[in-house]
């Protein structure tokens, strides 16, 4: 073997491995779809505005919202929360037929991960963030979920439980995080805007 | 076995990558957009994008980013489906890295849009309503088995032969593929929230009384 052909290997190799590549290759996917009828010339644009406006970690807040402000509505969104949340005018769907929602407490606190894959509540949170997916992420939370808070910048007091949901069958597992001090008499609306994605899987704290 | 089945557990990995965008190039949202099309219109599901990041490279599985790694998968699967060839997929690229501005086709079918965002709403709920007689039910203990290493499975690795208690016996049964080869959970059966206390699973570990749920399908639990 030449060192010239070890060299366009190299090239070759690299050039495989850059994003103008991926980029390139993924709009030849797209095109050759077009050219075969497997997808339309507004699909791409429709899925991505869809998860900006209509499946994303909104409809989560909102769910949060409500069920701080509303006791019986939290009730009912614990034991069976795709009902519940049809209640609000949200409809369930892929990643989500099976939603459970669990409650942070004092001295409880909930995560939820996927060491598989990364299910993920489409419904109520759109789609995974990249630390969701991350292996490492995926690899510690289980073992030492503590040092994983920490990397999200969330210590908890030292008395509290942790209680790990591993999603690897039919359910998808939602968090409802504790609401902060200070807010009573907020509106929904304002109490929804202190909700973020990662309270909502257990690596954030709502906070106001 | 895979890595990519025993990665809960895996020690001194360094700092998780706390970036919390889900796209962190355009292309990954283009190329997102390409497989929930090919999910809503039947060409591919779920399994077959697992059996092929398990069938990975480990290193490469830690090494590529997430949607880096799809590009692959979902390339192969076309390919090797014959919904597109490696030639035409090449010179395609080939053409698109030379001009990256250069317009794609205008043609395309009109009704696949409506079809796909319906799906999202619709699912694939894996529920079956079968009559079943689950073995096990709230309150039991029951073992891990530890199931021979398949192509894909739903059992993470590190609860192989853990021991932990039924909290949930689901109702009905639910299926998790049938299109590619597991240890067992290719048909409908029942589903359990089992408890595990994570010192049960690392005896090494502080106590503080976290404890770990999952669902187990019944294939992968045994009385004791």
């Amino acid at each position: 073997m030449s060192g010239d052909h070890d060299h366009d290997h190299d090239h070759h190799h690299h050039l495989r491995e850059s994003e103008s590549y991926y980029a390139a290759r993924t709009k030849a996917l797209e095109s050759l779809f077009r050219e075969k009828g497997l997808i339309g010339t507004d699909t791409v644009d429709r899925v991505i505005n869809f998860f900006e406006h209509e499946m994303g970690p909104f409809n989560g807040a909102k769910v949060v919202a409500k069920a701080w402000t509303d006791p019986a509505f939290k009730a009912r969104l614990l034991a069976d929360a795709n009902m519940a949340i049809a209640e609000l005018g949200m409809r369930d769907g892929i990643e989500g037929e099976n939603l459970k929602v669990v409650e942070n407490k004092p001295g409880t606190h909930n995560v939820v991960c996927c060491t598989l894959c990364s299910c993920w509540p489409w419904p109520l949170l759109g789609l995974p963030p990249y630390w969701f997916k991350d292996p490492v992420f995926r690899a510690r939370i289980v073992r030492e979920p503590r040092g994983v808070l920490s990397d999200f910048g969330v210590t908890l007091p030292e008395d509290h439980k942790i209680e790990i949901w591993d999603s690897s069958a039919q359910v998808r597992y939602f968090v409802i995080p504790e609401r902060p001090a200070g807010t009573e008499g907020w509106s929904e609306e304002k109490l929804a805007a202190l909700v973020s994605t990662e309270a909502m899987q257990g690596l954030g704290l709502a906070t106001a | 076995m895979k890595v990519q089945h025993f990665l809960g557990g895996i020690e001194n990995l360094g700092p998780v990558d706390v970036e919390k965008r889900v796209f962190v190039e355009p292309w990954e949202a283009q190329l997102f957009a390409v497989h929930t099309t090919m999910m809503g219109t039947g060409i591919w599901a779920w399994p077959d994008l697992r059996v092929l990041a398990e069938s990975m490279n480990p290193l490469d599985y830690f090494k590529y980013r997430y949607y880096i790694k799809w590009l692959g998968g979902m390339s192969k699967f076309l390919i090797s489906r014959n919904y597109i060839s490696e030639k035409e997929l090449d010179t395609k690229t080939s053409y698109y890295l030379e001009n990256p501005d250069a317009p794609q086709p205008d043609t395309g079918n009109g009704d696949i849009t409506d079809r796909v965002i319906e799906y999202f709403y619709t699912g694939a709920n894996p529920y079956r309503d079968v009559a079943v007689n689950p073995i096990f039910k709230v309150g039991d203990t029951v073992r891990v088995k530890d199931m021979p290493p398949a192509v894909h499975t739903r059992l993470p690795g590190y609860l192989r032969n853990k021991i932990g208690i039924v909290e949930t016996v689901y109702k009905g049964a639910y299926l998790y593929a049938d299109n590619v080869p597991t240890d067992g959970i290719c048909t409908p059966q029942p589903v359990y929230l089992v408890k595990f206390k994570t010192r049960d699973i690392w005896e090494d570990i502080p106590d503080k009384g976290d404890v770990l749920y999952n669902d187990c399908f019944e294939v992968y639990l045994e009385a004791i």
